[in-house]
């Protein structure tokens, strides 16, 4: 195995995130496709510190943290679209245009 | 050889189950597909010899991020919504700009073609506690603080004013 | 004595001074004294310098000169200090003037204390009256034209102040801004000519203007304008026609001060200024021509006036403009000494003649002579008097008018005879009307018995000013022509570069010297030359036409209705009215005066709605023409060009934000993802 695979895999699970933050209606696809990318990225890190770095594990650590951040942030954003869909009933990001003009 | 075959196993159940995600009509089937491409994941950090990441990324991920999102997804219901497309119309623009990025990507991730594995890897859970509590001793705080902005946050957005009941 | 000449004018100003500004007015203020004792001593001065000449022991003329003031100028590259001096110039009529002048005034004066005695400003007229006579001195003896102008201009303004002394009733405010006016416009005329001569000759000293004409220095032309100039103001001065419209109105002032200034000496001034000025006549002979026509007309038109008037001093102001006629005409026909000659006896005669209808007036407190008739029984002095000063106008020897008039006639006779014979014929008016003021006043019966009844004569203060200058129209004509003194007493002017071969002396003779004098005379134009008049005329004036016409006088006038004077004027009504209306001569400058109105009226009108309508106006609606178009332009183009293009960059930044924004988070991210896969392309492969 070599870096480059890992790598290639990481990204093509990234850009299948972006696929689907740029193209899901449905606001907890966003949310889900946005994991895929924090996963990704997550990937990535701890193919990097495997292949050039085995015994500091600096890239498995701040992985962790990456982790820990996506969790609260799915978290908030979870609870974000309760409070809409509470409000507004419905869940479809194009019914949400008060940025307009 | 074998690792190969692990490599590309749990690569394709990752991408396909991604594909899954993205594309599925049913929101539940997504986040279905969702955990199954997590656990992929958190397989890959094992044949990458990731011990204490496959863990937390099994119990964090899976079982704590994925089934929240089934919770939600189920709590919104809308099993009416079946009959509507989820994949928006500019599909073709984020196609094209995924194509176009892959190109680099890819590029780039073929440079490091000749990089093989170093060495075996050492269980990683003691070193990483270490890490924690000594030179990373500052990000380890905050993100807990982090955590605790999070729930707060969770709690505050999803509380329902209640009205008092005539006692 | 003549080095104190210089306080002959000053004298009585002091005096004028005291008495205006020393006290406040009292009917019964001493003050009036101060200004007598200050006149009792320029006479004294006056006829110390006058019996010096005649006697041999002083040398005329007499000048003496102060710098005044002077400033320093360049012109042309050269500086030169230019002086203004002021001082006394006293040639032989210059100081029989003086004796005149003063004299008359002592005699005004002192009548007057006894006729102002109860006015309200007693003390005040004896001011104006000093005043008046240093004003007259000043010019007298003034060697400076400048100052002996203005000296004739303060005696403008004593007039004036004089005239209408009792301002309480219209008739004097209007005389006196009538004698005032006329009187300035003349004055114009003389104020040209003396700016004229100064530019002509540098200076305003008389002697050094008489040597600039004595070397011929002086072209003709700006000669006869100057002389036209003096000849003016002495028209207007010495009311001559037609600017005697001011003199029989100016008899609304008090009679003493008509006596003094209006018969005696201020109208004498125009005379006086023309006789010191007389150098410039001789350069100008047309001018002299005019002043010997001007003189003729003006003696006549008065002397026409006086017959039908019935207002005593009416009377006495025409009779003084047709003298003054007779004194310019004597000037213009050459006759320079006798024109001099008879403003001397005028003087007399003509104060006395004031004076004594002054007293007339005050007894019977009228002036109408229709009113009075037979006083001779109640007032034999002033009759007497009276009787002196009218034979005397009249031109009857041995009185002192018949000397003078004589010699007028003769210069007259010389010069034209076109104007001898009307002179004479008014010289006969004169004498019939002069006769019929006397008749009618003292002679004959009463016409009012109540006037009659109560009049009575007046006090010494006024009959012996009445005899003094009885006694000096009786022997002054005498005296003055006895020895040729009048040659003495009055030479006349010549300018060298005009006198005739035979006598060069007299070029270096401008000053003539008391021993030479006889000879100096001795030109085609003097009086006593050549031709008399024929002999006929000589015998047959005083001795035949003059009593003529003093008896048809007193034949028309003597009883209670004068039926044959009525008569005539009834028969010559249209006559008649053209000499009460006094030729019509104030309605003539009434006219003109209207004239003028119009023609500023004219002028106001084609100011308001030519002027302003067309220039200002107009201007003001093409400007704001202008504007409007501008302002039509500036709307429909430019301002909507401002707004087009505004409009424009709202349209497009509203049309592309429209575009671009509406509100769709994935489409803002996905142009991050293009962003993102350009970069990740170029910077990647690149």
């Amino acid at each position: 195995m070599t870096l480059a695979d890992y790598m290639i895999v990481s990204a093509l699970l990234f850009l299948i995130g972006v696929f689907g933050a740029l193209t899901r209606r449905n606001i907890i696809g966003i949310l889900m496709s946005i994991e895929l990318m924090f996963n990704a990225a997550n990937l990535n890190l701890a193919a990097f510190d495997r292949f050039l770095h085995p015994e500091g594990l600096v890239g498995q650590t701040v992985a962790i943290f990456t982790m820990t951040v996506a969790a609260a942030e799915i978290v908030v954003g979870l609870a974000l679209l309760l409070a809409i869909y509470r409000n507004t009933d419905t869940v479809y990001v194009e019914d949400f245009h008060l940025l307009k003009g | 050889m074998l690792e190969h075959i692990v490599f590309y196993s749990l690569s394709a159940l990752v991408l396909l189950s991604a594909l899954g995600v993205v594309l599925h009509k049913n929101t539940v089937h997504s986040s279905l597909f969702l955990g199954l491409s997590l656990a992929g994941v958190a397989g890959l950090y094992a044949a990458l010899g990731a011990d204490f990441l496959f863990a937390a990324q099994i119990m964090v991920y899976v079982s704590g991020i994925a089934v929240l999102v089934m919770f939600v997804v189920m709590l919104l219901g809308r099993a009416s919504d079946l009959h509507l497309r989820q994949v928006n119309e500019y599909w073709f623009v984020a196609l094209a700009i995924c194509g176009v990025s892959s190109v680099g990507l890819l590029r780039l991730a073929s440079a490091r073609n000749a990089t093989l594995s170093a060495g075996a890897a050492h269980p990683s859970t003691h070193a990483i506690g270490r890490l924690f509590l000594g030179e990373y001793l500052l990000p380890f705080e905050l993100v807990s603080l982090l955590l605790m902005a999070a729930l707060l946050g969770a709690v505050f957005f999803t509380h329902k004013e209640t009205k008092e009941i005539a006692s | 004595m003549i080095e104190y000449a210089y306080l002959i004018p000053l004298i009585p100003v002091a005096a004028s001074l005291i008495i205006l500004f020393g006290a406040k007015e009292d009917p019964h203020s001493p003050l009036p004294w101060i200004g007598i004792g200050a006149m009792a001593l320029c006479l004294a001065l006056s006829i110390s310098i006058l019996w010096g000449f005649v006697g041999g022991g002083v040398a005329l003329p007499y000048e003496k000169n102060w710098d005044w003031f002077s400033f320093a100028t360049t012109i042309g590259g050269h500086s030169f200090v230019w002086p203004m001096q002021i001082g006394v110039l006293i040639d032989p009529p210059a100081a029989v003037m003086l004796f005149v002048v003063t004299l008359v005034s002592l005699m005004v004066q002192l009548y007057s204390i006894s006729y102002m005695h109860d006015d309200a400003r007693y003390k005040r007229y004896f001011g104006f009256v000093s005043f008046f006579t240093a004003a007259m001195l000043g010019l007298v003896v003034s060697s400076n034209l400048l100052v002996g102008f203005a000296c004739w201009e303060l005696m403008g303004l004593t007039s004036y102040l004089l005239i209408g002394f009792w301002f309480e009733r219209p008739g004097p405010c209007e005389a006196q801004k009538k004698a005032f006016m006329t009187t300035k416009l003349g004055d114009s005329g003389l104020y040209l000519a003396l700016v004229l001569l100064y530019v002509k000759t540098g200076t305003f000293q008389l002697s050094q203007i008489h040597t600039s004409f004595a070397h011929g220095l002086i072209m003709p032309a700006a000669a006869t304008v100057a002389a036209f100039g003096i000849l003016f103001g002495a028209m207007g001065k010495s009311a001559q026609a037609p600017l005697m419209i001011w003199l029989p109105d100016a008899m609304e002032g008090p009679t003493p001060g008509s006596a003094l200034i209006h018969a005696a000496t201020m109208v004498a001034a125009g005379i006086l200024v023309v006789s010191k000025l007389y150098f410039v006549f001789l350069a100008a002979p047309m001018a002299m021509e005019a002043a010997a026509w001007i003189g003729l007309i003006t003696a006549f038109m008065a002397a026409a006036m006086a017959l039908v008037t019935v207002d005593i001093k009416r009377v006495l102001a025409f009779s003084t403009v047709s003298q003054l006629g007779f004194m310019m005409c004597a000037l213009g026909c050459g006759g320079f000494t006798a024109g001099l000659f008879h403003l001397t006896t005028h003087a007399f005669f003509k104060a006395l003649l004031f004076l004594g209808a002054g007293s007339v007036i005050h007894s019977v407190h009228t002036n109408d002579m229709r009113q009075m008739g037979g006083l001779s029984r109640r007032m034999l002095i002033t009759f007497a008097t009276m009787a002196v000063a009218v034979l005397a106008i009249s031109g009857v020897p041995p009185f002192a008018g018949f000397y003078s008039k004589d010699m007028i006639l003769v210069a007259a006779w010389n010069h034209e005879k076109a104007i001898f014979w009307p002179l004479l014929l008014t010289a006969l008016m004169t004498a019939f009307y002069m006769t019929r003021l006397l008749v009618l006043t003292f002679l004959g019966d009463d016409r009012d018995h109540e006037r009659f009844h109560h009049a009575h004569e007046s006090p010494s203060l006024i009959t012996v000013p009445l005899i003094v200058l009885a006694i000096f129209s009786t022997f002054a004509g005498f005296a003055i022509n006895h020895n040729d003194l009048a040659a003495r007493l009055f030479p006349k002017p010549t300018l060298a570069a005009s006198a005739e071969p035979l006598k060069t002396e007299e070029a270096n003779a401008a000053q003539p010297s008391n021993a030479a004098v006889s000879e100096k005379l001795a030109d085609p134009e003097s009086e006593k030359g050549d031709k008399e008049l024929p002999s006929w005329l000589t015998w047959g004036i005083p001795g035949f036409f003059v009593p003529a016409a003093m008896l048809l006088a007193f034949f028309m006038y003597r009883g209670p209705k004068f039926e044959l004077a009525d008569g005539i004027k009834s028969t010559f009504s249209p006559i008649a009215t053209l000499l009460d209306r006094r030729w019509y001569l104030d309605d003539a400058f009434l006219a003109l005066v209207a004239f003028c109105d119009q023609v500023a009226a004219l002028a106001y009108w084609i100011d308001v709605n030519v002027v302003d309508r067309v220039f200002v106006d107009g201007w003001g609606l093409l400007m704001r023409i202008i504007a409007e178009i501008s302002s039509f332009f500036d709307n429909a183009f430019v301002d909507s060009t401002v707004d087009g293009v505004g409009g424009l960059a709202t349209d497009l930044g509203v049309g592309l934000r429209s575009l671009v924004q509406d509100g769709q988070a994935q489409e803002y991210l996905m142009y991050a993802g293009i962003a993102f896969a350009l970069a990740a392309t170029l910077m990647l492969t690149l």
